[in-house]
């Protein structure tokens, strides 16, 4: 339909770039932010100084107008930084779609440099006096994510009745892709008995159902449907995005939520379909948030693969297993086994399959689904030809 | 990049303005809830508005402390310091009768007797002179 909307459908993806990924990448982020973008100008046979519209995640070295700068954009005429940590992903694709739909500016650039592999991470840096909501979960030892999706993970498979090694058979479903993917920084296969055997991290939370952290930088370039077709590569449109948080959502836990389990993803994705004119069956891949393999599920839920309590079901039946799966997911290893660059690796992964280039290839892909992390104010997009 | 030392302490609430009536009914004994004076719909943690309505008009009202168990998770290192010492540790989310849902503790059972639902009631752990937590135990044990 569209009807609602301008965005949908007006704009495309027509350039991406990455840096290489690795546990500690050894250049400081706004470098390898700066190679992202040239090669993913590069790819859509653009320059530097085409870029006016410069859209980022939060959480990163330098400012949308930094790298602007560096670029030597003559005038930066559209700009933003998204919030919502991993829900902000698809953020700043939402936001470029929207500027250059709405004649803000013409050729913008949307990145994520994230150097974490490098880096303490954030709950260890937890105050002893927490004066915000943090005073009512730090006492008690919730402190890092692991435990805050572990919470809803158990009661997932309580309310569900799925299988309990159904979270472990996403990180096994996600590494077989990587094992094709010479980006992945990690590509050894595992099985569902490696996953349950590593570690307890938070139980039921093993260390392969957590993404590591890692290094590097990816960018994309998003220019209108009109301008695409001149360019280098086949557009991939963005037919429709979303951002959405749900009522009464309170981050990684929603235990304020009327459901936890229906996550701020599911908001997002009402109006994500709506925009698009597109249901959750015309999708051939799904690109999904994925720093716990809980999270993969509610992202299935979120956006209407499979309904509420179904999904552990649906993936311990196969169904996001390899390229002709029912559902092909991830098919570049995600977060969990391609890299942590924060869901922004899912975005260059969508064009891919799109353009047909991947290394999981799925066949006849007309539409591809990005979707951020759900368990928090989130953000997604979808890609057709 | 920089590593500074992780806290060695117990993470332990700043009793602030928004959140002093619930730290001193902790002290009493009493488990306190916001109430909206617009729409009565209880709220947990402490807002600054309803976010139910948006009314700015809050009050607060003594909880019954009868809730059940919601979900529940065991962490294991890597922690911080206090509860690596001490890891496993596990950490409970409880509903309220009213409605609300909180984090805290169970005392008085083995971590492998809880149950999905089961019935609690609040008790009081003192830990200094300004802090006093909320935490849960079996219903029928008190």
């Amino acid at each position: 339909m569209s009807g609602r909307s301008t965005v949908g459908g007006k704009s495309a993806i027509v350039g991406i770039g990455t840096t290489e990924f690795a546990r500690q990448i050894g250049r400081p982020e706004e470098v390898t932010a700066l190679e992202a973008i040239r090669s993913a100008l590069e790819d859509a046979g653009l320059n530097p100084k085409d870029v006016d519209g410069v859209f980022q995640v939060e959480g990163q070295t330098g400012e949308p107008w930094d790298v602007a700068h560096r670029l030597g954009v003559e005038n930066l005429r559209a700009f933003s930084t998204t919030g919502g940590g991993g829900g902000a992903a698809a953020g700043p694709v939402v936001w470029a779609a929207t500027a250059v739909a709405g004649g803000l500016c013409e050729v913008a650039v949307a990145y994520r440099a994230r150097n974490r592999g490098s880096m303490q991470r954030p709950w260890a840096q937890s105050p002893a006096r927490p004066t915000d909501r943090r005073a009512f979960d730090l006492p008690y030892g919730l402190v890092a994510p692991a435990q805050q999706i572990a919470l809803t993970a158990r009661r997932y498979l309580y309310e569900s009745g799925a299988p309990e090694d159904c979270f472990a058979r996403v990180a096994v479903a996600q590494r077989d892709h990587a094992t094709r993917n010479p980006r992945a920084v990690f590509r050894d296969p595992i099985t569902v008995e490696d996953v349950l055997e590593s570690r307890m991290i938070s139980d039921p939370l093993h260390l392969l159902e957590c993404c590591p952290e890692t290094d590097g930088a990816c960018a994309v370039v998003v220019t209108s449907v009109e301008r695409a077709r001149d360019l280098a590569q086949a557009p991939a449109v963005i037919a429709g995005v979303a951002q959405g948080t749900g009522h009464r959502h309170t981050l990684m836990t929603n235990l304020q939520a009327p459901d936890p389990l229906v996550w701020p993803g599911a908001s997002a994705a009402q109006d994500l379909y709506a925009m698009a004119g597109l249901t959750p069956g015309d999708v051939d891949v799904a690109l999904l948030y994925d720093m716990f393999t809980p999270v993969t599920l509610y992202n299935l839920e979120s956006y209407g693969f499979c309904g509420r309590g179904e999904a552990g079901h649906f993936v311990a039946e196969g169904g996001i297993d390899g390229v002709d799966a029912k559902l092909p997911v991830n098919t570049h290893g995600g977060n969990m086994s391609e890299g942590f660059l924060h869901g922004f690796n899912h975005v260059l992964e969508g064009v891919r399959q799109i353009r047909g280039s991947s290394t999981g290839q799925v066949a006849n892909v007309d539409v591809a689904l990005v979707g951020a992390a759900p368990v928090v104010p989130t953000s997604s997009f979808l890609l057709t030809r | 990049m920089g590593q500074s030392a992780m806290i060695d302490v117990r993470p332990m609430p700043a009793v602030t303005e928004l959140s002093e009536p619930y730290w001193s009914g902790t002290r009493r004994g009493e488990l306190m809830l916001q109430h909206c004076v617009d729409c009565e719909n209880p709220q947990f943690p402490p807002e600054v508005s309803c976010t139910h309505c948006g009314s700015a008009s809050l009050n607060w009202q003594r909880a019954s402390g009868r809730a059940r168990l919601y979900s529940w998770t065991i962490a294991h290192p890597p922690l911080l310091p206090y509860f690596a010492a001490r890891a496993p540790w596990p950490v409970v989310a409880v509903e309220l009768e009213e409605g609300v849902r909180m984090v805290s503790q169970l005392v008085g059972l083995e971590v492998e007797d809880y149950e999905f639902d089961m019935p609690l009631v609040a008790d009081f752990e003192k830990v200094d002179e300004e802090v006093t937590l909320v935490v849960f135990r079996p219903a029928e044990s008190k």
